[in-house]
């Protein structure tokens, strides 16, 4: 009996191996659920509201927030942001205030990584770009003003 | 078909910086087919997830607001050699995945 369970057990794990192998069952396919309510709101405040539960964020000069003063092409806005100056980081999100949907990807932190992001976003039109930052529980931002000749939102 | 994924990383006293190009179009459903009237159908990457060895690190949500063919770039806590993963999926259920060993 025992040798048959564990004939049995050893054929079950070798089959899942395989299959992790063959790239059927990535291994991270237990990503955490789309926040539907917070991509959707209208508003920069209704998203930080279902995103991080709450929208007072306070000013912080410790995170650098890099983006074009104007960008040609709205399409693709390269955005940096560095918050290794801060402790404790838990997540960045970014917002675009004038677009249909304000929240562009939040990012969170775990284990080896670092408060920094660097990605290129669609902006509509001329409007302020919105780093947040939650570290040790609380929300931190900075802004700057991005001019866009060219929008990059619908069309 | 999975998402094609090209990725480079490269630690630095520790810190290692990855950064990772990927082939989507990233379709909000905002855009308007001007010939038949009627938005082009949402497909946008919406979870990204980058590990070091196995151990999660960054895990991230985006909304069809990225750039088209979009564009990764994290900072990692980790060695020469040390292999790093990427994985994402679409709305569609459409997946990717690249790892690599850090030079």
């Amino acid at each position: 009996m025992k040798r048959r369970s564990f004939l049995k057990g050893t054929l079950a794990t070798g089959a899942a191996a395989i299959a992790v192998n063959a790239g059927l069952l990535t291994p991270s396919t237990v990503l955490a659920a789309w926040n539907k309510k917070a991509f959707e709101s209208k508003t920069t405040d209704d998203a930080l509201n279902a995103a991080f539960g709450t929208a007072s964020a306070a000013k912080s000069g410790d995170i650098e927030l890099s983006a074009p003063a104007i960008a040609e092409n709205g399409a693709v806005t390269p955005i940096k942001i560095d918050a290794s100056k801060m402790s404790g980081v838990e997540s960045i999100a970014i917002l675009a205030s004038k677009n249909p949907m304000p929240l562009v990807c939040e990012y969170s932190f775990s284990g080896p990584a670092i408060g920094y992001v660097s990605t290129r976003i669609k902006m509509g039109e001329t409007q302020n770009v919105m780093a947040v930052v939650k570290a040790g529980g609380k929300l931190y931002k900075a802004e700057q003003e991005v001019k866009v000749t060219i929008g990059g939102c619908g069309g | 078909m999975s998402i094609k994924i090209r990725m480079r990383g490269k630690s630095k006293g520790g810190v290692a910086e990855v950064k990772a190009l990927i082939k989507h179009k990233m379709e909000s459903g905002a855009r308007m087919n001007k010939k038949t009237g009627k938005p082009y159908p949402a497909e946008f990457i919406n979870m990204v997830e980058v590990t070091v060895n196995g151990t999660k690190a960054v895990d991230a949500q985006w909304s069809g607001a990225v750039s088209a063919n979009p564009y990764v770039g994290v900072k990692v806590k980790a060695n020469k050699g040390d292999e790093v993963t990427l994985s994402l999926a679409d709305n569609t259920g459409k997946k990717g995945t690249e790892t690599i060993k850090l030079r």
